[in-house]
């Protein structure tokens, strides 16, 4: 892993396009500043990760967890007894 | 092609029913065909099945009918690989989990889909959206005792 030092209002350039600026230090906090094109997601990786566990924590849902969904709108799926021939 | 799955049994699918997640679903990154499923009892909700691996399957459902107010925003990276001609058609649809309390939504990553290309993707919605948003009980209706 690369590791630069930088101080406030410093920044570093990733490619041509994307500058992450120190912009606060306080303590053990560091807030950052991202300037990104806008077909660049940038996401703390604690949400990631989150929507990782979440993933498969719903995975392991059986269909009778899902009684009280009630009717509703139709999700436009095959219905998996119906075979094809 | 008959795919094996622990909650429905052995299925007969179609290649052209196979949904295709390029890069698998965060937390599974390995399963990247999939197919949409309809649930037998309960009309609002499907089921995401992973082809090759029989026990993974996600319940999904439309959640503008359950969060009616419910609007997200992506980055336009996150939609560039549906290939979609327009973003009216895709099919959101949000992975139902449950916690101890209740059933949930999980609102912060929807599953878009391009059903035409059969091209799938689990986005990450910006800004403030539950990861965990309960659904609440409803209610049975009170009958007027008099």
């Amino acid at each position: 892993m690369l590791v630069l030092s930088r101080q406030r209002d410093e920044s570093i350039m990733i490619g041509d396009n994307i500058v992450i600026t120190i912009v606060d230090i306080r303590g053990d906090k560091v807030r950052l500043g991202i300037n990104a094109p806008t077909e660049i997601p940038v996401h703390r990786q604690e949400v990631y990760e989150a929507i990782q566990r979440e993933n498969l924590r719903a995975s392991r849902l059986e269909p009778k967890d899902t009684r009280g969904l009630g009717s509703g709108k139709e999700v436009r799926g095959r219905r998996p007894e119906a075979r094809e021939e | 092609m008959q795919i094996r799955t622990t909650r429905f049994g052995p299925l007969e699918v179609e290649p052209e029913d196979l949904i295709r997640f390029a890069n698998g679903l965060p937390g599974m990154e390995d399963c990247k065909h999939w197919v949409l499923l309809a649930d037998a009892e309960t009309s609002a909700l499907g089921w995401l099945q992973c082809t090759s691996r029989a026990e993974v399957a996600l319940a999904v459902v439309s959640p503008r009918r359950f969060v009616p107010n419910y609007q997200f925003r992506v980055y336009r990276s996150e939609l560039a690989p549906l290939e979609l001609d327009d973003v009216k058609d895709a099919q959101v649809l949000v992975v139902v989990g449950k916690n101890d309390r209740a059933i949930t939504l999980n609102l912060k990553a929807p599953v878009v889909i391009n059903l035409q290309r059969r091209l799938g993707r689990q986005v990450v919605a910006n800004g403030d959206q539950p990861l965990c948003y309960e659904l609440a009980h409803t209610p049975a209706p009170l009958k007027k005792s008099a």
